[in-house]
């Protein structure tokens, strides 16, 4: 079955599936939705972004985002670079095989600490719940289905926060835990411009999508986006990669970090 | 640091200190940094372990969970970190993420989900710890959160095959198993000559795969392919732990690389014999039949010389 999709080249039409931007998407989504579109814009595969309120349902996985190309349907970022490399485009041949770990590592720091501290913010901290996530999440849908969904989708994350050992951290230990990964993520990047020096790799991708949107996210306060910000070479870093594959084109351009005045606020 | 630090957790078997993974990973940071830890192992007379293990007691200061004790330890000037840079300072965080998102699960089911392992070893190992009643209860619980936590974090929306969860835990664990292998290469430690936070970790992990003698094997088979790691886990087990080289008479060792012999020769008739089977479709009942027999006897051979090995 892979073997026939490969054949197949990258076709015009490919899409990628999220929430509705302005009013429905929260703030752990739309990061891994752009680690996504930035990962192909490092390929120079097109991709159309498409907003759906019932996204969520259409992935195989339960997981967002999902891409549709051709015939096929893939969610979340390691599957999807998998299924790129199988159509022959990938970022990370050149790396030799200690640096491949190093960078899977990496990867999973970022799913591991900063994804979860993301849904932790989003679905515990019962400030955030009540005054930005409930009322987005099910903002397509008429009440009370509206309230159900979000109910049922905050239970479900505190019971994998649960299992993990998060329930019981307070917002300033999971601030800690986002500021120790922030300064590792400093500490690796240095003063290179990508985590793997000249190149941009799936790591790269998938770090300026969580920085991005942490950073360009109004929350209720801003101490999670001030975490990043005190390491200018990350800030630094997302802005070199956001000048050079998300200007200039029309679709769908994340907010420039810095001059305009009032930040552009996801949510909210 | 005068203040003696006392440190309660799973007792061990099989050559090694401890079972449990986490407690290993404390007691081998302890053994690196020079830490002067009181271990207690827990014990059928000692009081019921409540909470999460290992649980280190200095003073009135009662700290859980691996990573808040090895801070505590740094804060009392035990640091195993001492020499490392801050590049591999933050390659060790990744390292560790890494562990426990794509080795943990596996390491979970092996031990407390698949169902051989867990009811001929898992289970009356653990009851054999605690004190009656607990032992009734708690290794059930451990077995049931095992589970759960693989089937929230890796399993999709249901409907899901548990079978796949399995085979894709199974598989990110070998994957993690080699890109540990390519990352320690030919050194003795993963930074260098002395040992750090990253191999504590790594050493707690690995080691209960290593020793821990199960009827189901795959984790294990696929380490012993990689001989970088199984090296690094004796390393640490004989110049910190002494217990195994010493402890244990070369004759086991011995005993279990013919055992280990048996079992490869007894996998590969039993392979060949399905073969011969799916060939010769003739009565569908009859080489099922004849197979079931034969993996039995397998099974006997293979057990009965666990049971005399296993202490």
């Amino acid at each position: 079955l892979l073997l026939s999709t490969a054949a197949e080249p990258w076709p015009e039409n490919a899409a990628l599936y999220q929430q509705l931007k302005e009013d429905q998407i929260l703030l752990s989504d739309n990061a891994s939705s752009l680690a996504v579109q930035a990962f192909l814009q490092m390929c120079n595969l097109p991709i159309q972004v498409v907003c759906r309120a019932n996204a969520e349902y259409m992935s195989p996985s339960g997981k967002l985002p999902f891409i549709h190309v051709g015939n096929q349907v893939v969610s979340e970022l390691g599957p999807i670079v998998q299924f790129v490399k199988a159509k022959g485009h990938s970022l990370s041949d050149g790396l030799d095989e200690v640096q491949k770990a190093e960078m899977k590592a990496y990867m999973e720091l970022v799913n591991n600490m900063l994804l979860t501290a993301e849904l932790y913010l989003q679905w515990c901290d019962d400030v955030t719940v009540e005054e930005i996530t409930h009322p987005r999440y099910g903002s397509p849908y008429p009440w009370p289905l509206n309230r159900i969904l979000s109910y049922q989708k905050q239970w479900e994350v505190r019971r994998k926060m649960k299992a993990i050992g998060w329930a019981g951290k307070t917002l300033d230990q999971v601030l800690e835990d986002v500021d120790q990964c922030c300064q590792a993520l400093s500490q690796r990047l240095g003063t290179q411009p990508y985590f793997f020096n000249k190149q941009p790799t799936e790591l790269d991708a998938l770090v300026f999508g969580h920085l991005f949107t942490i950073l360009t996210t109004q929350l209720i306060t801003d101490e999670l986006s001030e975490k990043v910000k005190n390491y200018s070479n990350l800030t630094a870093f997302c802005r070199r990669i956001e000048q050079q594959y998300f200007e200039g084109h029309d679709k769908d351009s994340p907010a420039p970090v810095t001059s305009r005045s009032a930040k552009r606020s996801l949510l909210r | 640091m005068a203040a003696t630090m006392e440190l309660s957790c799973w007792g061990g078997d099989w050559g090694l200190p401890s079972l449990h993974p986490e407690s290993l990973t404390v007691m081998a940071y302890a053994k690196f940094s020079g830490a002067p830890l009181k271990v207690n192992t827990i014990s059928n007379s000692w009081r019921a372990p409540k909470g999460d293990i290992p649980v280190l007691i200095s003073e009135d200061i009662v700290i859980s969970q691996p990573a808040k004790i090895l801070n505590f330890l740094r804060k009392q000037k035990y640091n195993a970190d001492y020499g490392l840079s801050a590049k591999q300072g933050a390659d060790t965080l990744a390292y560790i993420a890494l562990l426990e998102e794509k080795l943990l699960p596996a390491l979970l089911h092996t031990f407390w989900v698949e169902a051989e392992n867990y009811c001929s070893v898992t289970k009356p190992w653990f009851a054999s710890s605690i004190a009656f009643p607990l032992s009734l209860y708690l290794p059930g619980k451990m077995s049931r959160e095992a589970l759960n936590r693989i089937l929230l974090t890796r399993g999709g929306p249901p409907p899901y095959s548990l079978s796949e969860v399995e085979a894709q835990i199974y598989r990110d664990a070998k994957e993690c198993l080699n890109l540990l292998s390519k990352s320690l290469g030919t050194s003795q430690f993963f930074f260098g000559h002395t040992p750090s936070t990253l191999d504590a970790f790594v050493f707690g992990f690995l080691a209960p795969i290593y020793k821990v003698c199960f009827p189901r094997l795959q984790l294990q088979e696929h380490l012993k392919q990689l001989p970088n790691l199984c090296r690094f886990c004796d390393d640490i087990l004989s110049c910190y732990f002494r217990l195994t080289v010493s402890g244990h008479s070369p004759g086991l060792d011995i005993a279990d690389a013919n055992m280990q012999k048996l079992t490869q020769l007894v996998n590969k008739e039993s392979n060949l014999i399905e073969k011969m089977d799916d060939n010769l479709r003739k009565s569908p009942q009859h080489p099922s039949r004849k197979l079931r027999t034969l993996k039995l006897a397998a099974g006997g051979e293979e057990s009965s010389p666990l049971n005399r090995l296993s202490p």
